[in-house]
């Protein structure tokens, strides 16, 4: 299939809204019987959290609503004080300290929308007291003028000049592995039509490459991990990037682990493996033990397919910066550092958060020492952990790396929830991390990819604007510039620029 | 003094040593993973060239950042000293990093405490940069032949309260803290590094540089320098910039050196360790506190060798209660002392150790319990001995060759090769080579092979190797052949011809051979049919094992395999305008050409000598652009550990095969989907990883990881399966194991029901001797892991004596053997009976004699569902400890 030439034309934006009949949001609002239906709240509304329809004003569409500060306020407005507005209570059970319920919320409305939410939602941060939540951006007093349209926002996924192709993307996330069996195939083929889309990438996690993926093969990251499933030959011929997983940030030295609820026939036949019983990815890979069979390891995937680039993803050990070293003279093109924040309900509680370092240690720590050792600009330093939003986004490219790799934000753009139940399979509410037959039903794959083309559309209209406020015309030049970071325990006296709080 | 007191005054004495040494332990400065390591040790002194091959063959596992040497055992002339001085004195040797010289250092280490005999600054190449490649000047090296002042002796016992050592464990230790004193003052991290201590132990050196192993015997100019024992190490550290070789290997303790292949995961605990003992690691590397702690086993506490191996290398598991009750004894009591010490996680090492009490020079290879580095023993008796050790057998080969080249009393194929079983009961995952050095002055020097713990290791008794003399090298000289072998060529019979060969071994001298060979060779080059029938006959007979009688093995292999590749380097380039038949042969230089094969041609020869083991260039990929444009046969000779034949073919390549001779490297059939691939020989780590389809056929032993994460395919191996052979295997896979494997086999099977077209994997447990016996090993599977945490597949095992217990199972059930496994496995075990000569009737059933059926002969390994695998339990993690 063709390359689409035009990926982020905001012409991709189109309304993808919840595929539930009540969308979760901030605020309830109510209308009592004493409703006159006069339409007067229908008319001031400039969001449309009120409509009517023939005789009756509908149900309000109250996740769209700004709450109690709306300056138009139709329950004040309203003759018959029929309308009360309040935090929504299923609202104040949402979301955690790190994926707080309004960056849940404020992430569905980028998803429906396109754009980032106006309404006063924290969209930026969460509540973790740590790691991003304490960073902050500084704005230069006088960065000169630079249009956000203007600001370039692709990176090279190439840069060893081993005359392998170069691949650029033109916005630098693209999306992590999430297997077949962990997830349902429609979750699947929308990330990959969205990486279609988006002229970017999706990986495919360690489940084998279901032939519905087929058609987006340009566009397909094959995984090769630990438990090899469903690697054949052709499946690391027919893309362009290979991804070793060696280790995930949520949960080093523990391999993959698929519950025997999950392991149905269709994920059974997929890896060759027995319905019903757990699949176990070993740590590490039995065949590498060394650095020096990491680099046969990585030859056997280049002579395998000679156009493929190879990126390494491994977690955030207190060595990871001489692991990155030895990944790039092994001979790979991307180094992939993934933190210790990110991981799903299936990773065990006990590693999460616990082993591995936090992504924001580790990208400063690798980009420092690969400056130093001369190689940072042959090598593309990807990280990903915890990445959850655009501003996130800057402060880890701030900080040292390349580009990103999602993987929650992927699912909260599909009205994930974050119950933590994952790995109970067949029960996901949401019909995303599922394989059984009914809830996979839930979703269409186009949705998704609508969903997610938002999202990125709306990320990156947010970068393009912190950028051209700092002065930047590309993001590649925003690299370990950690002068635009602000830490809000260590705030200097004086600041030459503006904190963006 | 009683032992006790011994190790507390040495360790006591150190006090003062660590004053000044930082408390807390830095972290590793720099972290290495594998690297490429290889020793030989022979019973005459042979050049250092012979290090180079084998060295440069290794390339792939370093990267140029650091190599060294260690040799030991010399001829004293050769060092302008006396045989008393090269035995009694210490060979020191200090490498100067500033370029600035020594004279500090001398004046205050030196010359004020040691009688010295001989002060040199030793020759080197004029300019590093005429060594193409090396890019950081090599430190020059001073060595001095020393002996420690009396008075100094006893003025360091009086002081530091060791008068009641031995004289010379006395000095041993002076050395020890001079130099530790040297290195803090000459070699500071943190500070000016000007010198430091490579070696100062007796009668061997360490030299080492930033750059590749076989750049110190040129820049050193050691081609002609001859020792008993070589070491060399590749390295592959992983920061960038590296000025100096402080951090290459060898290291040494005090009359040892060690390289080491692998990275383990407890070096604090191990330093920590160590400075409770008051010992300071000063380069900060794994290796470093190796050699610390072999020094300290050896040294202080005094353990006989397979003591110190077992404070290294603990026994455990199923292995330990397998030991002798007073073997029992003793290792738990190391075990408790020092477990905190044994290095986890990857290792090898390969140790040169002048062993001065027993006067005896010892070459160690010691495995990690968990075998996760490669490793390969070799053994080769004759006039003269020599034993090997490396990370791969090709490095074993080229050193062979390039002695072979040089001396005819040696040859090109070793007696034996071998695996060790890191940790075991059977030999203890450790060999050691032994000269008995009081044989000296360049003598022959006696050698044997033991196992950790001393039992012998011998080559087949009562046979005569080939001594290569005129008749060898004049097989070119248009003497008229004695034989002719027209008439059984026009036959075309290849059994025939096989069988008369085989059957003639027996009155043959080797020359007779030799002519036969030859004759075999006119006739393969009239025809195509000839060449088909010479290609058959010449690889059964290095494939299969028959009687040789009173002649070894290894000479006439040595005999097949020079006059198989002369006939096929005799085949037609593919470049050839004339050529005819359908054979074409290509090389390195002429890989350029390679184009489709025309009408009538059908197998590319392919000479992997000069190929690359790896990269765009290597013959791996040759090969997959040779299949795209339409070739379906290889042959590759003359391998030199090339890696991913097979690799890249993509799906559905029925009808593609290849015949690979030589020293085969890793990862041979990965990815495989359909082809066939024939391995006439060993075979290397790696293979078969996420095959598909198709067939894999070995000829002998196979190395690590073999068939990890497979998916399918029938493969037959005719000897044994190293560490960790099918792991994570799905699908169809379909083996059989002639030999045995050394631990985990098919950890995370998942192949399915085995009886309904899932996998299974046969174990026979067999060897061939020498003279073509078909025998059972001691045990059919001698690890303590067996099918752990299957959930498919099962494994079929020959145990007609029951050896097999439930404790080498978890998660695997003993099963009955049903009519429908054996007639699931018998066509296996027929296609085995073709392909090794290993018969059902005569061999497999029969038992002490006696015809068995196959159910008292088989067992069978099912899978049983754990709670673990259903994963009900599951939630924190911490069920299993609740």
């Amino acid at each position: 299939m063709n390359a689409p030439t035009k990926a982020f034309d905001p012409s991709q934006v189109k309304e993808a809204p919840s595929r539930f009949r009540t969308a979760l949001g901030k605020y309830r609002v109510s209308r009592s019987a004493k409703c006159i239906v006069c339409g007067l709240c229908v008319d001031v509304c400039p969001l449309g959290v009120n409509e009517k329809i023939g005789g009756r004003i509908t149900s309000p569409r109250d996740y769209k609503c700004l709450g109690p500060k709306c300056p138009t306020a139709c329950f004040k407005q309203c003759p018959v004080q029929a309308i009360t507005v309040r935090t929504d209570p299923t609202f104040e059970t949402m979301g955690d300290y790190r994926w707080t319920g309004d960056m849940l919320v404020s992430t569905y409305y980028m998803c429906e929308t396109g754009r980032v939410p106006q309404n006063g939602l924290e969209y930026r941060t969460g509540a973790s007291d740590g790691g991003f939540d304490k960073l902050r951006l500084i704005f230069p007093k006088d960065p000169g003028h630079v249009s956000p349209d203007e600001v370039d926002t692709s990176i090279e996924l190439n840069r060893t000049g081993d005359g392998r192709p170069q691949i650029d993307i033109p916005f630098p996330v693209y999306g992590g592995g999430m297997s077949f069996g962990s997830v349902s195939i429609r979750a699947i083929v929308g990330r990959m039509k969205a990486a279609t889309a988006l002229n970017s990438f999706c990986c495919t996690g360690e489940g084998g490459y279901p032939d519905d993926l087929i058609p987006y093969d340009d566009h397909v990251i094959t995984q090769v991990a630990t438990g090899l499933f469903g690697v054949r030959e052709e499946t690391i011929q027919r893309v362009r990037i290979v991804e070793f997983k060696y280790a995930q940030g949520a949960k080093p030295g523990l391999g993959g682990h698929l519950l025997g609820d999950k392991v149905t026939p269709a994920v059974a036949k997929m890896r060759e493996a027995v319905v019903g019983s757990a699949l176990f990815s070993p740590f590490p890979f039995h065949s590498v033990y060394s650095v020096e069979d990491h680099k046969k390891h990585i030859d056997w995937i280049k002579a395998t397919n000679s156009k493929a680039l190879v990126s390494v993803k491994v977690s955030t050990p207190t060595d990871v910066d001489m692991v990155a070293v030895g990944s790039y003279f092994a001979g790979a093109h991307i180094i992939h550092l993934d933190g210790s924040y990110g991981g799903t309900g299936a990773a065990p509680d006990i590693a999460k958060k616990n082993i591995a370092m936090p992504i924001e240690y580790a990208v400063p720590m690798v980009h420092r020492f690969l400056v130093a050792e001369g190689i940072r600009d042959k090598i593309t330093l990807i990280a990903s952990g915890g990445i959850r939003t655009p501003h996130d986004l800057i402060k880890i490219v701030a900080l040292g790396a390349d580009g990103i790799v999602t993987g929650t934000a992927d699912m909260v753009a599909m009205e994930c929830v974050r119950c933590h139940n994952c790995e109970s399979g067949r029960g996901c509410a949401r019909g995303i991390a599922t394989t059984d037959t009914g809830l996979v039903e839930l979703m269409e794959s186009d949705w998704v990819a609508q969903r997610l083309i938002n999202m990125y559309q709306a990320w990156r209209a947010e970068v393009q604007r912190i950028l051209a406020k700092m002065g930047l015309k590309s993001i590649r030049q925003l690299v370990g510039r950690t002068e635009f970071l602000a830490h809000l325990d260590y705030l200097p006296d004086h600041v030459d620029g503006e904190i963006e709080y | 003094m009683n032992s006790h007191e011994y190790v507390r005054s040495i360790l006591a004495a150190r006090q003062d040593l660590c004053k000044g040494m930082s408390k807390n332990l830095p972290y590793p400065a720099e972290e290495e993973g594998g690297c490429g390591v290889t020793g030989f040790c022979c019973s005459i002194p042979v050049r250092g060239r012979h290090i180079f091959k084998p060295s440069a063959q290794m390339h792939n596992r370093g990267n140029g950042k650091g190599g060294g040497i260690a040799a030991m055992g010399f001829i004293p002339e050769m060092l302008g000293v006396d045989q008393t001085t090269l035995n009694e004195d210490y060979l020191i040797h200090i490498a100067d990093l500033d370029g600035e010289g020594l004279k500090a250092l001398e004046e205050k280490f030196i010359y004020p405490f040691m009688d010295v005999h001989l002060a040199e600054n030793i020759p080197h190449v004029d300019d590093y940069r005429d060594i193409a490649g090396l890019e950081v000047r090599p430190p020059d090296i001073y060595r001095y032949f020393a002996r420690v002042k009396p008075n100094v002796l006893k003025a360091f016992a009086a002081k530091k309260g060791l008068t009641k050592l031995a004289a010379r464990d006395l000095e041993d230790e002076f050395i020890y803290q001079n130099s530790v004193n040297i290195n803090k003052t000459f070699y500071d991290p943190q500070g000016k590094m000007k010198a430091f201590v490579m070696s100062h132990g007796r009668n061997f050196f360490v030299l080492k540089i930033v750059g590749y192993a076989e750049w110190v015997v040129q820049y050193y100019k050691l081609d002609n320098f001859k020792a008993n024992i070589w070491i060399a190490h590749q390295r592959y550290p992983t920061k960038g910039r590296v000025w100096h070789p402080g951090g290459a290997h060898p290291f040494i303790g005090l009359n040892e050196a060690l390289v080491h292949n692998g990275d383990f995961a407890n070096y604090y605990s191990v330093a920590e360790y160590l400075k409770q003992r008051n010992i300071f690691p000063l380069f900060h590397t794994d290796t470093e506190v190796s050699a610390l702690l072999f020094d300290l086993y050896s040294r202080v506490y005094g353990y006989s060798l397979e003591h110190l191996i077992e404070a290294l290398a603990p026994t455990q598991e199923m292995d330990f209660d397998y030991l002798s009750k007073d073997r029992q004894r003793i290792y738990q009591e190391i075990q408790k002392t020092h477990i905190h010490a044994s290095p986890d996680g990857p290792w090898f090492f390969i140790v040169a150790r002048n062993d001065t009490k027993n006067n005896e020079l010892q070459l160690l290879g010691i495995t990690d319990t968990a075998m996760l580095r490669p490793q390969v023993f070799a053994l080769q008796e004759g006039s003269i001995k020599i034993g090997l050790v490396c990370s791969e057998k090709q490095a074993i080969d080229a050193t062979l060759d390039s002695l072979a080249a040089e001396d005819p009393r040696f040859g090109t194929v070793a007696d034996m090769y071998w695996n060790a079983r890191g940790g075991s009961h059977t030999d203890g995952g450790t060999f050691i080579f032994r000269l008995d050095n009081s044989k000296g002055n360049g003598e022959e020097k006696p050698m044997t092979c033991t196992d950790k713990f001393g039992r012998e290791i011998k080559a087949p008794q009562n046979q005569v190797p080939f001594l290569p003399g005129r008749v060898f090298y004049l097989m070119d000289d248009g003497q008229k052949p004695m034989l002719d072998l027209t008439e059984e060529y026009a036959k075309g019979d290849a059994d025939a011809l096989y069988k008369m060969f085989i059957a003639s071994i027996r009155d043959w001298d080797y020359a007779e051979t030799l002519d036969c060979l030859k004759e075999i060779k006119r006739q393969a080059k009239e025809s195509d049919g000839n060449l088909d029938l010479t290609l058959n006959v010449m690889t059964r007979l290095i494939d299969l094992r028959y009687p040789t009688f009173e002649k070894k093995r290894r000479s006439l292999l040595q005999m097949y395999n020079y006059s198989l590749n002369r006939i096929l380097c005799a085949v037609p380039p593919l470049n050839s305008d004339q050529a005819q038949g359908k054979y074409r042969y290509i090389d390195f230089e002429s890989r350029k050409t390679l184009r489709a094969p025309l009408p009538g041609e059908a197998v590319l020869v392919v000479d992997a000598a000069s190929f690359p083991p790896e990269g765009d260039e290597a013959d791996g990929v040759l090969l997959r652009e040779a299949y795209r444009l339409g070739w379906k046969q290889f042959i590759i000779f003359r391998c030199r550990g090339q890696r991913f034949y097979g690799c890249g073919f993509g799906p559905n390549t029925q009808g593609v095969r290849m015949d690979v001779y030589g020293s085969s490297g890793d990862y041979i059939a990965s990815g495989a989907d359909g082809l066939e691939i024939y391995i006439h020989g060993n075979a290397q780590d790696q293979l078969g990883q996420i095959m598909k389809e198709g067939k894999l056929v070995i000829y002998g032993d196979v190395g690590q990881t073999f068939m990890y994460g497979a998916k399918g395919g029938d493969v037959y191996i005719m000897g044994n399966a190293a560490g960790r052979p099918l792991i994570n295997a799905v699908g169809h896979p379909r083996v059989v194991i002639n030999g045995t494997c050394l631990d985990f086999l098919a950890e995370s099977f998942m192949a399915g029901d085995p009886l309904n077209g899932g996998g299974f994997v046969v174990v026979n447990g067999m060897t061939i001797d020498h003279q073509g016996n078909v025998i059972p090993q001691p045990s059919p599977y001698p690890g303590s892991n067996l099918f752990s945490l299957a959930s498919g597949g099962a494994i079929y095992v020959r145990d007609p004596h029951r050896l097999l217990v439930e404790e080498q199972l978890n998660g695997g059930v003993y099963a009955d053997m049903t009519e429908a496994d054996w007639e699931l496995i018998l066509p296996y075990l027929q296609e085995t009976e073709r392909l090794f000569n290993i018969s059902i009737d005569n061999h497999l059933l029969k038992v002490d004699g006696q015809r068995r059926t196959y159910d008292e002969v088989y067992r069978k390994v099912a899978a049983v569902k754990l709670a673990v695998l259903t994963g009900k339990a599951q939630k924190d993690g911490l069920e299993e400890y609740k």
